[in-house]
């Protein structure tokens, strides 16, 4: 078991629709987001003690754009104020990191990002080598192209699972109104489909997104305080990889294993799994790499091949998780976030319900 | 009539960067036409580096020419190329384990558009741009059977400096404040919003009052005066850095105008010097005529008050309003 020096808890959450477009500003964009988690918990804004976002400059389009995301926060007068040029699950990662000094009671999380303004295939390559893989370009979407390709090449997958993935997603987000793409799609209609990305096919890959979602959380007696039904963060953990593809095993995710061990994914029943599935491939490396069997539902929400606003979107699988078990469709589930390309870094977040 | 426009806006950063004692070598030969891999024990690393991948100890520098041949050992085909890529065509991008290394290099292969002619297992070779830099992207690779000879003329001094400009292209509507806002300035009209909960009037508005958390509307919105205060100043002294089009020194205010909350920033003086403004000095928009105004430099992160509508700000004579009347707005 995972030992915490305090036990920590989401309170409150709250998510924008996966959009298509939103045809307005980032800050417009979260703050509804974070007027409610505040509704919520019917706290007053500056008794919450400390302030963490999630967001990247490059997809904004403006150098200290996370800057002007404080403008949706509430931060006059002036807040105690942190950012992460990451998903906001690595903002809610430092949020717990620092609930954990025992000295302050709750924290607000957010994320965001709008997709939609540029083209995330070049933004995203610049965060590959500067020296040998960003001036080509080498894109998320290429080294997906390659991550599939392995798992083919080693016997591991075939192109209908893949397909197989998307049609399930794209089923159970039929559910999920937050949901940007939802259907009943044809495994074999799918396989029909010519190729994007060889071996991928365009539903192989996320839809362009905006997005934003936020959180609450709070040390165990706040937690109780503010909330009836606070669902636990028991556990998280942050693994990374090469950032060379080629020293990678494509076909394998070490880094989730290793942090599946640390966050003791096993030690309870895990009935559900929201999962960074960004590329239909990247679901069967996952339910591998985090030994997950039949008796758990995998990314009930859909997932991010149904909406997928970056830098938003792992934080969202944590929301998706939160509301499963604070609806009581599950006890005990992992949230798993991504960042870089093809899997390369990888965070796991175990909740668990009080009932 | 000026119209609005779509906002069509190119993020730009120009990097250099050192390349150190292994990565400057590489690019070396890339320019002189070969490649070179990096010894760590009995293996080389290519692309090379400066540490041992699987211990992460210092590696000495201690290059060795591979390739040009190699074998592809696993890629993907690119049937929408983005404008970063090595190619405008369908091409394969490949894990291509050259001859004499025993890692891979991820780099594009251009079989002519062709994705038949891809396989893992399949022969490729390396060819040079005509025009090199010191940069991977001097480099590409075809079928073994599609190469052609090349003569590569050596350049001269190591590169110790690797140039990357980055642009990202970004393509949206105006907001539909920010339309609202534009348009009021073609109108020759400053648009501000007023916030329902302070009744603080932002110009130009963002949408929303950060102050009270609220989102603001098209009914929030009033035409304000072009007559205000001028709040702040400076004279700006033009940095020649990439991007700048300014040459001489000029004067840029600030103004709150009269029935506003919060200063209009950025405003450029061309007609007077540093020495003439003065905080709290009156002044009023002179507009351009209807047909010459344009907001082209408006888009949704940058712009308030631009060049392009008015003529110039000309002080109207009135007495100054005293300076400590205008101590929260001195931005």
């Amino acid at each position: 078991m995972v030992s915490l020096a305090e036990d920590v808890a989401i309170v409150a959450f709250s998510q924008t629709p996966s959009h298509a477009h939103f045809n307005d500003s980032e800050p417009a964009m979260i703050m509804p987001c974070v007027n409610s988690v505040i509704e919520q918990v019917g706290m007053d804004r500056h008794d919450i003690d400390f302030t963490i976002a999630g967001s990247c400059d490059y997809l904004s389009g403006m150098p200290f754009a996370f800057v002007m995301n404080i403008d949706a926060v509430g931060a006059w007068p002036p807040v105690y104020e942190s950012h992460v040029e990451m998903d906001g699950a690595w903002a809610l990662f430092e949020g717990f990191v620092r609930l954990q000094s025992g000295d302050i009671d709750t924290v607000l999380v957010s994320g965001s990002g709008k997709c939609t303004p540029g083209s995330y295939r070049e933004g995203f390559s610049l965060q590959t080598d500067p020296y040998v893989h960003a001036p080509i370009g080498l894109d998320p979407r290429t080294q997906a192209g390659f991550q599939a390709q392995a798992l083919i090449a080693a016997g591991k997958a075939t192109e209908r699972d893949f397909a197989e993935v998307v049609a399930r997603s794209h089923a159970n987000a039929k559910n999920n109104p937050y949901a940007q793409l939802s259907g009943d799609l044809s495994v074999d209609d799918l396989l029909a489909e010519p190729y994007l990305q060889q071996p991928l096919r365009r539903l192989d890959c996320p839809p362009t997104s905006d997005g934003a979602g936020a959180m609450i959380i709070a040390r165990a007696d706040k937690a109780r305080e503010l909330c009836d039904n606070p669902v636990w963060i028991r556990a998280i953990d942050h693994r990374i990889e090469s950032h060379h593809p080629t020293l990678r095993d494509l076909t394998d995710s070490p880094s989730v294993r290793i942090a599946a061990e640390r966050v003791g994914l096993h030690d309870g029943p895990v009935d559900i799994a929201e999962l960074t599935v960004t590329y239909s491939p990247e679901e069967i490396i996952l339910r591998d790499a985090l030994g997950l069997n039949g008796d758990t539902a995998v990314n009930p929400s859909g997932g991010p091949l149904t909406g997928s606003p970056f830098m938003a979107v792992g934080l969202t699988r944590v929301i998706e998780l939160a509301r499963a078990i604070a609806n009581g469709d599950g006890r005990r589930g992992v949230a798993h976030a991504s960042s870089g390309p093809a899997l390369q870094q990888n965070l796991l977040c175990v909740l668990e319900g009080d009932s | 009539m000026p119209q609005l426009h779509d906002v069509d806006y190119t993020l730009e950063y120009p990097y250099t960067r050192t390349t150190g004692p292994v990565i400057g070598p590489f690019l070396t030969g890339l320019r002189d036409g070969r490649i070179l891999g990096q010894r760590c024990g009995d293996r080389v690393l290519c692309p090379p580096m400066e540490f041992d991948p699987d211990t992460f100890s210092t590696l000495e520098p201690d290059l060795v020419e591979v390739g040009p041949g190699g074998e592809v050992v696993n890629w993907t085909w690119v049937a929408e190329s983005s404008a970063k890529h090595p190619f405008d065509r369908p091409f394969g991008f490949a894990f291509i384990k050259l001859d004499g290394a025993d890692t891979a290099l991820v780099h594009a292969v251009d079989t002519g558009g062709d994705p038949e002619a891809m396989s893992t297992g399949m022969r490729v070779t390396a060819q040079y741009r005509e025009e090199r830099h010191g940069s991977i992207a001097d480099v590409y690779f075809v079928p073994e059977a599609d190469a052609a000879d090349q003569v590569i003329e050596p350049g001269e001094e190591p590169v110790t400096i690797t140039e990357h400009l980055i642009g990202l292209r970004l393509n949206e509507p105006l907001y539909p404040h920010r339309a609202r806002f534009a348009q009021g300035l073609l109108d020759g009209k400053i648009i501000g919003q007023r916030s329902p909960v302070t009744g603080k009037v932002y110009v130009p508005g963002r949408g929303y009052d950060n102050m009270s958390r609220v989102l603001l509307s098209e009914a929030d919105e009033v035409v304000v005066s072009d007559v205000g205060t001028v709040v702040a100043f400076t004279e700006l002294n033009p940095v020649q850095y990439y991007g700048q089009t300014e040459t001489e020194p000029y004067v840029r205010c600030s103004i709150l105008f009269d029935g506003t909350d919060q200063p209009v920033i950025g405003i450029d003086i061309r007609d007077m010097t540093v020495e003439e403004m003065r905080v709290g000095m009156r002044m009023r928009c002179i507009w351009r005529d209807p047909e010459d105004r344009s907001v082209e430099d408006i888009d949704n992160r940058f712009g308030n008050i631009p060049e392009s509508v008015y003529t110039r700000f000309e002080p109207t004579g009135e007495p100054d309003v005293p300076a400590d009347q205008l101590k929260e707005h001195s931005w």
